[in-house]
C-alpha cells in the first residue's frame, strides 16, 4: 500500500503520526484516503478547487510532482511525500 | 577597515547628559545583539531597579556580523529590564541603524540615568566623529514619520535613524521602538516593538539616534577570502531555494490561510482557532493590490537577500504602511474581529506613527471589545482608539499600557498573557513547544524566542524542541542575521569563525545561545521571578478551540525541564528558525 508521509506542519489532523499507509490509486486518492482516516487533513494539502495549497509540494519517491498532476497513478509500495514550505511570523 | 576587534562601547548618561567611548572588554569578544546585550543587563543593571526609573539601561547592540558582508545581516537588538513583564528583553529589529552603528566601529549603546527635567527631550548623535548628545525640545510629541520627515531634512541621506512616538515619550508598556528602513525616504517603518522598550527609551528622555557611517565600507573578516566564498555560496543556495517558496517571497502576511488552517489564526480575543475572515485578511489580498496600486515587496535593511518585507499602497497608489506583517493581521485583524486587511493596514501605519507593538495593542483592543465596552469587528472604533493613546486619554493609557493592564481596568478576566506579555498569533494550545517558550523564556509570551510550527507533537518531544529553538533564535538574534533567511547554526559557526578568524566549534555556537538564555532567566531570578511566573494564561487552559477541543494542558513539572539542557543532539545544528 502506498505510504503518506506528513510534513510536520500538518501533523494535527494525524494526531502526530508522520507516516499513513492507505490504499488509492492516484496520489488524489491517497489525500483523500488520509482524510477519511484523519478529518481535517485534507484542506492543509488542497485548495478547495482542488489544486494544490500554495504551501505544499508532493513528491512520489523522490521526484517532485507537477502542480497540476494530483491525479498520477501510484502503485503499492510508493512513497507520497508532502513537503510544507516553512512559515514565518 | 574597522574589524571585530576594535569595536566600542558608548556609554551614555542621561543623568549627567555625558558620553563616554570605552572598548569593548576582551571576554566579550564573541558576543553581539542579544548575547551582548543580556551580559550587559545582568553584569551592569541591577535586576530589582524600576524599569522606568535612572537606573534602568537601555542597551542597542547589533549582531555580531551587522555591517559586514553577509547576507541580510544586519539587525539590532534593543535590551532593557521591561516595564510590561518586569523581566529582561530584548526586541531584535531590521531597518538600517544595526549595521550603520556596527560599520562606525560600535558594538553597543548603553544608555542609563534619567535627565531632572522629564519634559526635556535629547537626541543622540553618532557618527565617524564620535557621539554626542544635544537637545531636542523641538521634536516632543512628534509621531515617528513626521519626526522623520523633519530629520532627513537636516541630517545627511546616509543617516539612519531609531527614535520613539507619543506612545513611548508617554512611557506607556506597550511602546515600541522604531528603525528607518532602507529606502529613500526612510520610513520608520520597523518596530522593535515587543516588551515595552519604547518606554524604556522615552523615560530617558530620548527622543531619536542617529547614525550616519557615511560611505564606510563593510567590516572587516579576518579571513576575509573565506567569509566572502561563503557569504556567496550561501546567498547561492539561498536564491534557487527558499528564496522561491510563497514564504518569504511573499511575507509573513501570506501564511493566514495556513496558520488558520492549524488552528492558530485566532478569533476575537481567541474564543476561537480560525477565524471565518481569513480569506480577507489573507496577505495575497496585500499581493494582489500590488498590480494596480503599487508597492511590493523589498528588504528593510541594505544587503537582505530575502526581502520579505511588503509596502502597502492606498486605493490613491500612495505609500500607506510598511510591513504589515502575519502578526499584525492576526492580533489586529481577526483577533478584534476586523475583517478587512485595509483596515488593519490603517492600524498598522497608526501604530507605527505612535511606536506601538501591533501584538500588544491588537490583543488590548481585544480584550477591550470582548469586556462589551465595544463591538467586536468595529475597526473606526479600534483606529479611534489608537487616536486617544496618542492624545494619552485615560482609555488610551489603558490600552496603551497592554493587555494586562487593560484586563484589569475593564474588569475582564480572559487576558491571554505570559509573564505580562500579551501571547502572539502562534498559538499555544495546538502549537505546545510554541506554549513551552511563552512559558520558560524569559521575555514570557515572544514567539520569536523560540516557535515550532508542529501540532500534535509528543509532550516531551515538545520541550525538547522549544529548547533547541530557544538556543537557536538566541545565536541567530546575537548574530545580526535575520530569523527569516532561517540559517541554522552550522552556518552561523562557519560565518562566525572566519569573521573572528577562529575555529568555532558545535560546542562553542550551542553554549553560546545556551549561556545567553542562562544570563537571560538569572536576570529574571534575581528580579525576583519564580516558577509561579511560568504559568500559562488561565484563558488557554479552559477555552478548548477546534474539533479537538484543545487547550493548554502541559503539566508545569514537564514544562519545567525546558531549564535543564539536554545534551545536544544533530537536529539541533541543522533545526532552522521557524
Ligand atoms: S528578511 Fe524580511 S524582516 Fe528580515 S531583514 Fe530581510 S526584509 Fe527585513
Amino acid at each position: 500500500m502506498p505510504q503518506v508521509e506528513i510534513p510536520r506542519r500538518y501533523r494535527g489532523p494525524t494526531g502526530g503520526a508522520a507516516n499513513v499507509e492507505v490504499s488509492g490509486e492516484s496520489v488524489r486518492a491517497c489525500i483523500e484516503a488520509v482524510e477519511a482516516r484523519h478529518p481535517g487533513f485534507l484542506e492543509l494539502v488542497v485548495d478547495a478547487d482542488g489544486s494544490l495549497h500554495r504551501f505544499v509540494s508532493i513528491f512520489v519517491n523522490d521526484e517532485e510532482l507537477p502542480r497540476d498532476a494530483l491525479d498520477i497513478a501510484v502503485a503499492g509500495p510508493d512513497r507520497i511525500s508532502i513537503a510544507a514550505a516553512a512559515a514565518g511570523g | 577597515m574597522p574589524d571585530s576587534r576594535t569595536d566600542r562601547l558608548i556609554r551614555v548618561d542621561m543623568t549627567q547628559g555625558s558620553v563616554e567611548i570605552e572598548p569593548v572588554p576582551e571576554a566579550w569578544q564573541m558576543l553581539g545583539g542579544r548575547a551582548l546585550s543580556a551580559r550587559i543587563l545582568l553584569e551592569d543593571c541591577d535586576p530589582l531597579c524600576e524599569p522606568l526609573g535612572p537606573d534602568n539601561l537601555l542597551i542597542f547592540a547589533p549582531g555580531l556580523l551587522a555591517g559586514s558582508a553577509a547576507p541580510t545581516s544586519g539587525r539590532l537588538s534593543v535590551g532593557a529590564k521591561s516595564p510590561l513583564t518586569g523581566g529582561i528583553k530584548e526586541a531584535n529589529v531590521g531597518g538600517n541603524p544595526g549595521q550603520d552603528l556596527m560599520k562606525l566601529g560600535y558594538r553597543a549603546i548603553v544608555v542609563t540615568g534619567q535627565p531632572a527635567d522629564s519634559e526635556a527631550r535629547f537626541a543622540l548623535d553618532v557618527t565617524a566623529e564620535g557621539a554626542s548628545l544635544r537637545p531636542a525640545d523641538e521634536h516632543r510629541g512628534k509621531w515617528n514619520y513626521r519626526l522623520i520627515e523633519d530629520l532627513a531634512a537636516h541630517y545627511p541621506a546616509t543617516a539612519s535613524f531609531i527614535s520613539i512616538g507619543p506612545a513611548g515619550e508617554m512611557r506607556l508598556s506597550g511602546a515600541s521602538v522604531a528603525c528607518t528602513d532602507q529606502e529613500q525616504e526612510r520610513h520608520p517603518a520597523r518596530h522593535a516593538g515587543r516588551g515595552g522598550l519604547g518606554a524604556v527609551m522615552g523615560s530617558k528622555g530620548l527622543k531619536y539616534v542617529s547614525l550616519d557611517a557615511g560611505r564606510r565600507p563593510a567590516r572587516k573578516p579576518l579571513r576575509r577570502k573565506e567569509f566572502m566564498a561563503l557569504s556567496k555560496s550561501f546567498t547561492r543556495t539561498y536564491l534557487e531555494g527558499p528564496a522561491q517558496e510563497p514564504f518569504p517571497k511573499w511575507g509573513t502576511s501570506v501564511c493566514v490561510s495556513e496558520a488558520d488552517k492549524i488552528y492558530t489564526f485566532p478569533y476575537k480575543n481567541r474564543v476561537e482557532g480560525r477565524s471565518p475572515d481569513a480569506e480577507t485578511l489573507d496577505g495575497m489580498r496585500i499581493v494582489e493590490s500590488f498590480e494596480e496600486r503599487g508597492g511590493g515587496m523589498h528588504n528593510c535593511l541594505t544587503g537582505c537577500i530575502v526581502q520579505c518585507s511588503n509596502i502597502v499602497h492606498d486605493a490613491e497608489g500612495n505609500y500607506k504602511t510598511s510591513a504589515l506583517e502575519f502578526e499584525t493581521l492576526t492580533l489586529l485583524g481577526s483577533n478584534c474581529g476586523i475583517a478587512s486587511w485595509e483596515d488593519v493596514a490603517d492600524l498598522d501605519r497608526l501604530c507605527d506613527e505612535i511606536g506601538l507593538d501591533t501584538i500588544e495593542t491588537g490583543a488590548a483592543i481585544a480584550i477591550y471589545m470582548d469586556s462589551g465596552a465595544m463591538e467586536f469587528g468595529d475597526a473606526e472604533g479600534a483606529k479611534r482608539i489608537l487616536g486617544e493613546i496618542a492624545e494619552g486619554t485615560e482609555l488610551g493609557r489603558t490600552i496603551g499600557n497592554g493587555a494586562v493592564a487593560t484586563g484589569r481596568k475593564s474588569g475582564h478576566a480572559r487576558v491571554p498573557a505570559v509573564k505580562g506579555q500579551a501571547i502572539p498569533a502562534w498559538d499555544p494550545r495546538p502549537l505546545k513547544a510554541a506554549g513551552v517558550t511563552y512559558c520558560t523564556s524569559a521575555m514570557g509570551a515572544d514567539h520569536t524566542a523560540g516557535l515550532i510550527v508542529e501540532p500534535g507533537q509528543d509532550y516531551e518531544e515538545a520541550v525538547r524542541a522549544s529548547q533547541e529553538s530557544q538556543i537557536l533564535n538566541a545565536v541567530v538574534d546575537s548574530s545580526g542575521f535575520c530569523q527569516f533567511l532561517m540559517p541554522n547554526l552550522d552556518e552561523v559557526r562557519a560565518f562566525f569563525g572566519h569573521f573572528l578568524g577562529c575555529e568555532v566549534s558545535r560546542e562553542a555556537i550551542s553554549d553560546l545561545g545556551w549561556r545567553c538564555l542562562e544570563d537571560e532567566w538569572e536576570f529574571n531570578r534575581r528580579a525576583g521571578f519564580s516558577s509561579a511566573d511560568d504559568a500559562m494564561a488561565d484563558c488557554m487552559q479552559t477555552d478548548a478551540i477546534g474539533p479537538q477541543e484543545l487547550v493548554w494542558d502541559m503539566a508545569p513539572e514537564l514544562v519545567a525541564r525546558a531549564y535543564k539542557r539536554f545534551e545536544p543532539r544533530d537536529e539541533l545544528f541543522e533545526l532552522r528558525p521557524s
